[in-house]
């Protein structure tokens, strides 16, 4: 009875939340400087990538908050993902932190290189990849849903970001949307 | 009868809509801000007082029963007629669809899903009727002193739910909702076959074969089928009392090899005497009158 189409919504929340995701990246580039741009308007471009996404993160966390946007989730199986964040640093952060943004050709294929990566965390649901949740005691769990056979039942698999150690089948927990594929447990 | 939740403790509310689709039916979960979600909790809260100040204990909702617009009944949650209904209960992260209200008309209810601290779960639903009717009207609102259009797609809750649903039973405020939204009726003509295998078991001096052909056309005939088999009173049921009660009752019949065999045109009444409908009474001397209930109930034991 259950639609199979993903409805996942928050498109435009999910972009912002993969720039955050990709904001070490910036940091690192505005430590590197660039020959071709001058420092202030590099730097400030790269600071404001750090900031604006981030900022936007927190600040959607406090709207799920406020509006008390939460949802009832029982686990069937939980798969704690911090792994994710070591192919994410290896795949992403270092290869373009050794990239040369010494004249346009190379900084264009950068940016367009950047540009795939944004929508493919996009696209895969990936805005959930972030150095910051780390540092700030997070894990991060792949959730599936119980095998009940009820044909209402969600058959998508979900992530939480939450200070939990372990997660067991059965258990219920209610965290804040971030958005459809990914729950914030605060606390 | 209690209810196993509490409104003063609840933890999570989740608010869902149902949607008449081409394949089949679907449920999907929508996002809904704070003060829908107290909304939500008061209409829940209002049904189970509404509920109350009926009937405290209610009666089992029995198919065959004609009921009003408002009388408390609660069926088992394990039901076989609450299958629908224990589905949409027991779901576990139903899909979440913030597009669901794109196709208002579509709409055939919508339900509020709570937990409480306890992990008790209620779901909450209603047949939509103003919820997907107000958007086909212009709405109007004071806004200030004067009063302007509401032109964005508007959506109205009712003041109260159709039911409850709790981790024992549905309790049920309005009987046709419940049947609505619960398919009562496709579920009661999809079960004749099995009603009429178990009843014919504990009454194998009957010969339900025409009694069931007739019930697959006539959907009053299979409510009565299914209410006999969940009053589960056929059990110990006399062949000659049973006999005697048609010939009372001018029920045409006849005995082949031992069964009885209901004659075409009798089926109903004979449905109405195990359905315990039939019924005499003699308040004037030497002139017994017989009646049909198209409602009864049990007194004493």
């Amino acid at each position: 009875m259950n639609s199979a189409r993903n409805h996942e919504g928050l498109k435009s929340a999910r972009f912002i939340m993969v720039l955050s995701s990709i904001s070490p990246l910036f940091i690192l580039w505005a430590v590197r400087g660039s020959k071709l741009i001058p420092n202030a308007y590099f730097v400030g471009a790269c600071v404001l990538l750090v900031i604006f996404p981030n900022a936007f993160l927190f600040l959607r966390r406090w709207a799920a908050k406020k509006q008390n946007d939460t949802r009832e989730i029982v686990i069937g199986k939980a798969e704690d993902h911090r792994d994710h964040l070591l192919v994410y640093l290896f795949a992403m952060l270092l290869p373009f932190y050794t990239t040369s943004l010494a004249d346009w050709r190379e900084f264009s294929a950068t940016l367009v290189a950047v540009c795939f990566i944004i929508f493919l965390f996009w696209n895969l649901n990936l805005h959930y990849m972030n150095v910051l949740f780390a540092a700030m005691g997070y894990r991060i769990f792949t959730v599936y849903p119980p095998e009940d056979k009820n044909p209402l039942s969600g058959k998508q698999s979900i992530v939480v970001i939450t200070r939990r150690a372990t997660m067991f089948p059965g258990q219920r927990i209610v965290p804040y949307r971030l958005s459809n594929s990914v729950y914030w447990e605060v606390g | 009868m209690p209810l196993n939740f509490r409104f003063d403790r609840i933890r999570s509310t989740s608010f869902g809509v149902g949607h008449e689709d081409d394949e089949a039916d679907s449920f999907s979960l929508v996002p809904v801000d704070a003060e829908v979600q107290n909304a939500l909790a008061e209409m829940a809260q209002g049904t189970w007082e509404a509920i109350q100040g009926l009937d405290i204990d209610g009666t089992e909702y029995q198919p065959s029963e004609k009921y009003g617009s408002q009388e408390y009944v609660f069926l088992p949650l394990a039901s076989d007629l609450a299958a629908r209904l224990r589905q949409l209960h027991e779901a576990a992260n139903m899909e979440l669809n913030a597009q669901a209200l794109s196709h208002p008309a579509s709409l055939f209810c919508y339900f509020a899903s709570f937990l409480d601290q306890s992990d008790n779960r209620l779901t909450a639903v209603r047949r939509a009727t103003q919820f997907k009717g107000i958007v086909k009207s212009r709405l109007v609102q004071f806004i200030t002193d004067s009063m302007k259009l509401v032109e964005d797609d508007t959506f109205k809750l009712d003041r109260d739910f159709d039911m409850l649903i709790d981790s024992e039973r549905v309790h049920i405020l309005r009987p046709s909702g419940f049947e609505a939204i619960g398919q009562l009726q496709e579920a009661i003509c999809a079960a004749v076959p099995a009603n009429i295998l178990e009843i014919g078991r504990e009454m194998e001096f009957v010969d339900f074969a025409s009694i069931g052909e007739y019930a697959q056309r006539h959907p009053r005939a299979a409510r009565y089928l299914a209410s006999i088999r969940a009053q589960r009173e056929t059990q110990n049921i006399s062949p000659n009392l049973l006999t005697a009660a048609c010939r009372k009752y001018a029920i045409q019949f006849q005995q082949t090899n031992g069964r009885i065999v209901v004659m075409p045109g009798s089926e109903m009444e004979f449905l109405n005497v195990l359905d315990r409908r039939m019924y005499e009474l003699e308040l004037v001397e030497g002139r017994p009158e017989r009646y049909r209930a198209s409602s009864r109930q049990r007194l004493g034991n």
